[in-house]
């Protein structure tokens, strides 16, 4: 396991999926950036606060930008190997399908959470800029740690919810229909976010339970973390029947 | 253990109706070069699949080096090299880079396997250029070096030399030679080029439309190649008629409706000339030919040439 997550790694090297997911997961902090620079020329009397960037970051990722963004790297990182042949060369090593596949997952999680921390740390930086530049109330290492881990766990739950993208990249081959199905989930969420059915759409789920909203919901808690793990389970299980079960070509 | 490196029984593959391969008993010795001809669409690739894991069979037995393929696949698919048609590697990543994920996964059988395959195929100098800027033939060769590079018992190639230069060919053709003869690696290799195999393989495999029409050794082939004596005559049923009554011969052929080809008594095609204008045939040409592996295949797979 240990070879084949050091041959993902290798095989991102020139990649230039790498710098363009990196450079992603900088455009929702520059954007709250952009949206601070607004607010302070528009309406001057309004106060910014740090954790209402860190808020709108964390949502923005969670509901939009960043689910198409993991989902593109998923259906890239699972597709490739078909769109460049190599499950023949890799599997013929031999390396068994099951542990090629977990290997696929955990690269996506390393690089989810990586991004992640990108987003939360350039959030930080430009944070800090915005409030030399012009006004920032509540700027704190605390804000930045108590946010750190609503990131952290909403990337993970961002992981978990995004096992289905996978399994489309290894049934279509390609990019397109993950990314067309991701595009229309994070409409589901722009449309359920403000919704008490959120709670019932796994994507828009996990971001309330992050935030602590379910209650609010009046939809048990128990029913929305089984709603979220049976999206990842069926993500996972249909990634590896499928994978295990096709024939290579 | 069985004296096959590799064995099929009763191999079968089917895709949805249509079948692939059918009740394949194929038979690869140790230590040979087993050619596996066929056109286009005859089953090769998809055998070649089936015995490197790739597609699963609908039904039958495959046996590599006297075992089911199933059993300790780790252990038995580290003892082959392959190359499935067109070798896949990653495009962003240079040729020794693509070797270093491959020889990491495998485990390196030798401290300078990757410098070994590339020097054999004449790639060292272009190791550290991206494979997307390869030529087709690079990418062929970095094909056979990821197959060699860690000195396999058996070799399961697909149409390996496609897309090389003729030299290119010529060098490649040489090298499976000289690993089969003098490291004793078996190699399967396939082609619809009948030339190639022609002059690699020790024993054919001839497929057409998903079965394995013949198992043939090259030496017994070749001994089967005859002599024959075309007439070119103004009516062949007479001619034919002629040969039987006057000759006691069924052993020729009528091509079209001006030639015969004979198979035996060909050293008296004078007399069996002078027979045939003294009954009335007009004889146009008699020329003594041998019969090449090409005709024989095409007999074989019922007309239409191999490649």
């Amino acid at each position: 396991m240990v070879n084949l997550l050091y041959c993902e790694l290798l095989k991102l090297k020139r990649s230039k999926m790498l710098l363009i997911s990196f450079l992603g997961a900088l455009v929702t902090p520059s954007m709250m950036i952009a949206d601070g620079i607004k607010i302070h020329y528009s309406k001057p009397d309004t106060i910014i606060t740090f954790a209402d960037l860190y808020d709108s970051c964390s949502l923005y990722t969670m509901m939009l930008f960043g689910l198409i963004v993991y989902s593109v790297i998923a259906a890239y990182l699972f597709s490739r190997e078909y769109t460049e042949k190599t499950l023949k060369t890799i599997l013929a090593v031999p390396v068994s399908k099951l542990t090629f596949i977990i290997s696929k997952f955990i690269m996506l999680f390393i690089w989810i959470m990586t991004l992640t921390l990108i987003s939360w740390a350039s959030m930080f930086v430009l944070a800090a800029l915005f409030g030399a530049a012009f006004e920032i109330a509540e700027f704190s290492t605390v804000v930045a740690v108590k946010y750190l881990g609503e990131m952290v766990l909403g990337g993970i739950f961002m992981f978990l919810t995004i096992t289905p993208f996978a399994f489309l990249a290894i049934w279509t081959k390609g990019l397109v229909v993950p990314i067309i199905t991701a595009a229309a989930i994070a409409m589901g969420n722009v449309a359920l976010s403000n919704e008490a059915l959120g709670a019932l759409y796994p994507w828009t789920a996990s971001l309330m339970l992050i935030r602590g909203e379910i209650t609010q919901t009046g939809y048990p808690y128990l029913l929305v973390i089984t709603l979220i793990a049976i999206v990842s389970i069926l993500g996972f299980l249909a990634s590896i029947i499928y994978f295990q079960r096709e024939d290579i070509k | 253990m069985s004296a096959y490196l590799i064995e099929t029984i009763g191999l079968t593959k089917k895709f949805g109706e249509q079948i692939g391969v059918k009740n394949l008993g194929l038979h690869v010795p140790q230590g040979k070069i087993y050619g596996l001809l066929g056109r286009n669409g005859a089953g090769k690739t998809t055998t070649m699949r089936m015995l490197l894991n790739f597609v699963h069979p609908t039904s039958g037995t495959i046996l590599l080096f006297g075992t089911d393929y199933k059993k300790q696949p780790d252990k038995t698919y580290r003892k082959i090299g392959s190359i499935i048609e067109t070798p896949g590697f990653y495009d962003n990543l240079t040729g020794r880079e693509n070797l270093k994920i491959l020889a990491r996964l495998r485990g390196q059988h030798r401290k300078d396997g990757i410098d070994y395959a590339l020097e054999v195929v004449e790639l060292n100098k272009e190791a550290n250029k991206i494979f997307s800027n390869y030529s087709l033939g690079m990418k062929q060769r970095l094909g056979i070096a990821a197959a060699i590079m860690h000195e396999p018992e058996l070799l399961i190639l697909d149409e390996p030399i496609s897309g090389l230069d003729p030299i290119g060919i010529h060098e490649i053709r040489k090298f499976f030679l000289t690993l089969c003869k003098e490291k004793g690696i078996t190699i399967l290799i396939s082609s619809h080029v009948l030339s190639e195999i022609e002059q690699l393989a020790d024993i054919i495999g001839v497929m057409h439309e998903g079965r394995l029409l013949e198992e043939v050794d090259m030496i017994e082939l070749r001994k089967r190649n005859r002599l024959y004596v075309t007439f070119t005559v103004s009516d062949v049923n007479t001619a034919a008629l002629l040969l039987e009554r006057q000759f006691g011969t069924s052993d020729y052929t009528v091509c079209d409706n001006r030639t015969i080809r004979l198979y035996d008594n060909i050293d008296r095609r004078g007399e069996i000339n002078n027979c045939f204008v003294s009954n009335g045939l007009l004889v146009t040409t008699v020329s003594v030919s041998e019969e090449k592996l090409e005709d024989y295949f095409s007999e074989l797979i019922g007309g239409g040439g191999i490649g």
